[in-house]
This record gives structure tokens, C-alpha cells and sequence, in this order.
């Protein structure tokens, strides 16, 4: 009689005990597999969100593209047509480049050292791929326009970009939408965030007018065009 | 009596048991929706992907279309004014990287460590900062022209990097990082194998090949959105008469 509830007992114990240890590690398994395809959806979204707007864009692109093939084939106006379709695409070559000293609406944001630690090149460039992130369209530091080529590197106590040096306090102009561009700085734990907790005066305007100076030079003579 | 009772007892419990087991079971199992999702995620980036593909070639032909055109206008016309701005827009457009070059330079090959060592998992990848920093010492001694991973660096380009991939230009691509920088291949070569990112790198074990060219060829950025639509907030301030 004891010694079949002793038996029945620790039987039970053991098989509640088994069934407990085997159901905590497969809930285990089971949340560390739900995590991974939790990752595995929001990189999927974000690789369709980003694929979609490629598309969106794309399709923008075609339709200006049709536009400007049209026009040189059912050519209505005649050779100013033709000039001033070539003058389009030159005048935008040389934006994009840089080439061109540009005006419009945006932000101009000063940033000066506290004390704490001095300004570096790591931070104006977190700064600036931020405003890229929120479609900029023209960028300077301190009137030297940012282009492709365009290097932003500590040099002893100063920053140099385009081979210039800068002293501080720094003064970013972009151009672009103001709003897109002062929210996604002003993000939770985002640039400004930062900025504060390194002690830096940040001061950001907004301003209808803002002027961004070309570039100087864009060097090309190591570089051979080659036919497509 | 009491003999009933604990094998009652005792079926009991183990009946108990199982079905808690199965309920749980059957919860975690209902997780499962999710995979769904994932398979629909997936066939929708494959259809946005390869409609991405058809209209990037719908987009190459029409741009080949107007070249041929404005080539045959210019020949036509034979005019003088004509002629002078189509050798402008080339050189503008070589200017901005919308034309392919070659030159001499250098070539970069990166890959993130094959194995972990004793540091945080963090030190033995690739970063976008690391490809950054080395961009800039690219730019800093004197590179004309860089491709990452075939995309053409642009003024707008800022390669981000999302998990084990990077993203360049709206592109995604996965290792090897393939990094091409036209300039002189000495001085370029020297600069990159001196950085101090790129030697702990190395120490760490990741992959960064440094080779000296003859002869790179860096494809051109390809316009893949409207330029109306790019620089649309932009008025130009006293631009030259070209």
C-alpha cells in the first residue's frame, strides 16, 4: 500500500515533470523561430516598400523619358525645339553635378562645440547622410557644396571638405523638404539627440530663400569617357 | 476505496497534463499564420522585382532610342549652334557620371570575417561607416570616379547597410563588397592599406583586397527616377550661358 503510492507518486511527479521540461523547451524554440519570422517580415516589408518606390520612380522617369523622345521625333517647333530640349539636358547635367549655384526653400542648421567634445567629421556626415535619407537636393558646409567626389575628413582641429579646411561653428544648407527633413532630424534617439547629448549648440532655420554656391571644380582628367 | 481514488488520482493528472501539453501545442502552432505572410511577402518582391527589371530594360531602350535621335538631328540639321551643345551635353553629362569611363586605379574586395572570434559578433562585420570612411579617404586622395558594388557614387549616394547586405542606390547587394575608384593607383593604394579602420579590420580577419589596375571601367549612374522630380524645389541662380 505505501509502496504503490510512493511508486504512483514519484511516477507521476516524473511524468509531469518530463512533460514540463519538454513543453518549456519547445515554447522556447517556438518564440526564438516566431523572432526570426518577425525579422524575416519587417525586412521583407521594408525590401518591398524600398522596390515599390524603385518602381514608382521608374515609371516617373519613363514617362519624362517618352516626353523628351517625342518631342524629337514629332518635331513641331524645329530646331528651337532641339536647342532648347539640349539645353534642358545640359543645365540638368550641371545641377546634378553640382555645377550650378542653386536657390530654394530649406533648412540651414548651425552646429558649434559645447565644450565637451570639438565637432568631427563623423558628425556632420551622420548629419548630412540623414538629410540625404530625407531627399535632399542640394547640400553645403559652410559654402562648399557637397558633390559626388566631395571627401568630409578631420584634419587637426578642423574639417576639411573639398580640399578646403573649415573652421567651426558649421553651418549645413540644404535644399529640399523642410519638413521631411527637420522631422526625420529631429527623431527619437536620432542626429539631434545625439548632438545634444554631446553638449553641441544646434541651431536649425527654416528659410524660403536658401543659396547654395556650385562647386569649384570637377576634376576629370584621369578619367576617359567610354561609349556605352 | 482509497485505491480507486489515487488511480483516479493518478489518470487524472496524466490526463491533465497531456492535454495542457496539446493546448499549448496547438497555440504556438497558430503562430504559424505568419509564414503565410512571409510567402505573400516574398511572391510580391518577386513580382515588384521583376517589374523593376522589365521597366529598367522598357527604360534602356528608350534611352538608346534617344540617342540615335538627337545623333540623327544632329547630323540632319548640320547645324552649328546644334552641334556645339551636343558636345556640351556630352561633356556635362560625363561630368555628372551619367557616361561610363576607364582609367587607371584601384580595385577593393571585401568580406566580412569568416569566423567569430573571442570580440562581439559586431567587430568581425563589415559596416556601412567602414565602406564610408574608406570612400572618403578614396575621395580625400583623389578619386574621380567610384563604383560600389557596380553602382556609380553620386552626389545622392550613401551606401546603408541593412543585415548581411548593403544597399547602394536604392539597390540591395550582398557580399563581396566590390569597391573600384579611378585616380592614381599608388597613391590610392597606399592611402587605404595605411587607414587604421582597414588594418584592425584585418586583424580581426576580415577580407580587404587591394589590387593596383591598368585599366578600370566604372559604368555610368543610371537615371532611374525623374530628374524634374529630383530637383524640383531647385531654381538656378545665374547660370552661364551655354
Amino acid at each position: 500500500m505505501k509502496t504503490f503510492r510512493t511508486v504512483s507518486l514519484t511516477f507521476v511527479c516524473l511524468v509531469l515533470g518530463i512533460i514540463i521540461a519538454w513543453q518549456y523547451s519547445s515554447v522556447k524554440t517556438n518564440q526564438v523561430l516566431a523572432q526570426y519570422e518577425k525579422e524575416d517580415v519587417n525586412q521583407l516589408i521594408d525590401e518591398l516598400l524600398m522596390e515599390k518606390e524603385n518602381n514608382e520612380n521608374l515609371k516617373a522617369r519613363l514617362q519624362e523619358l517618352q516626353r523628351e523622345v517625342d518631342a524629337f521625333k514629332n518635331n513641331e517647333r524645329g530646331d528651337k525645339q532641339y536647342l532648347e530640349e539640349l539645353q534642358q539636358a545640359v543645365l540638368n547635367a550641371r545641377i546634378m553635378a553640382g555645377l550650378e549655384t542653386v536657390k530654394g526653400e530649406g533648412l540651414v542648421i548651425t552646429i558649434k562645440s559645447g565644450g565637451l567634445i570639438p565637432v568631427e567629421d563623423r558628425h556632420i556626415e551622420e548629419l548630412i547622410n540623414e538629410l540625404k535619407a530625407s531627399d535632399v537636393q542640394a547640400i553645403s558646409v559652410n559654402d562648399e557644396r557637397i558633390v559626388a567626389m566631395s571627401e568630409i575628413r578631420n584634419a587637426g582641429d578642423y574639417i576639411m571638405i573639398n580640399a578646403r579646411q573649415l573652421v567651426p561653428p558649421y553651418t549645413i544648407k540644404a535644399i529640399g523638404d523642410a519638413d521631411k527633413m527637420e522631422s526625420s532630424l529631429k527623431l527619437l534617439a536620432g542626429v539631434l539627440d545625439k548632438f545634444e547629448y554631446y553638449d553641441f549648440e544646434v541651431e536649425i532655420k527654416r528659410d524660403k530663400n536658401v543659396i547654395i554656391p556650385a562647386v569649384r571644380d570637377i576634376p576629370i582628367d584621369m578619367l576617359t569617357p567610354v561609349d556605352q | 476505496m482509497n485505491k480507486g481514488h489515487r488511480g483516479m488520482m493518478f489518470l487524472i493528472f496524466l490526463l491533465f497534463g497531456i492535454l495542457v501539453s496539446v493546448q499549448f501545442r496547438s497555440i504556438v502552432q497558430s503562430d504559424s499564420k505568419e509564414t503565410i505572410t512571409i510567402k505573400e511577402l516574398a511572391a510580391e518582391l518577386e513580382f515588384e522585382r521583376a517589374e523593376k527589371a522589365r521597366l529598367q530594360e522598357e527604360l534602356n531602350n528608350l534611352e538608346a532610342e534617344r540617342e540615335q535621335l538627337l545623333k540623327n538631328i544632329g547630323e540632319k540639321l548640320n547645324n552649328n549652334e546644334i552641334g556645339r551643345l551636343m558636345e556640351k551635353r556630352n561633356f556635362e553629362f560625363f561630368r555628372a557620371g551619367l557616361t561610363p569611363v576607364k582609367g587607371k586605379g584601384i580595385v577593393i574586395i571585401m568580406e566580412d570575417a569568416p569566423e567569430i572570434g573571442e570580440l562581439r559578433i559586431d567587430e568581425y562585420i563589415i559596416h556601412d561607416r567602414d565602406i564610408n570612411e574608406i570612400l572618403d579617404e578614396l575621395k580625400a586622395n583623389g578619386a574621380q570616379a567610384i563604383s560600389v558594388n557596380g553602382e556609380r557614387v553620386v552626389t545622392d549616394t550613401k551606401p546603408v547597410c541593412a543585415g548581411p547586405t548593403i544597399i547602394v542606390n536604392n539597390n540591395r547587394y550582398p557580399p563581396p563588397y566590390v569597391i573600384k575608384a579611378i585616380g592614381d593607383p599608388d597613391i590610392l593604394y597606399e592611402a587605404i592599406n595605411t587607414m587604421p579602420t582597414v588594418a584592425f579590420m584585418r586583424l580581426v580577419g576580415i577580407r580587404i583586397d587591394v589590387s593596383k589596375e591598368d585599366e578600370i571601367r566604372i559604368d555610368r549612374y543610371h537615371l532611374y527616377e525623374s530628374l524634374n522630380d529630383v530637383f524640383k524645389d531647385l531654381e538656378v541662380v545665374n547660370s552661364e550661358d551655354f
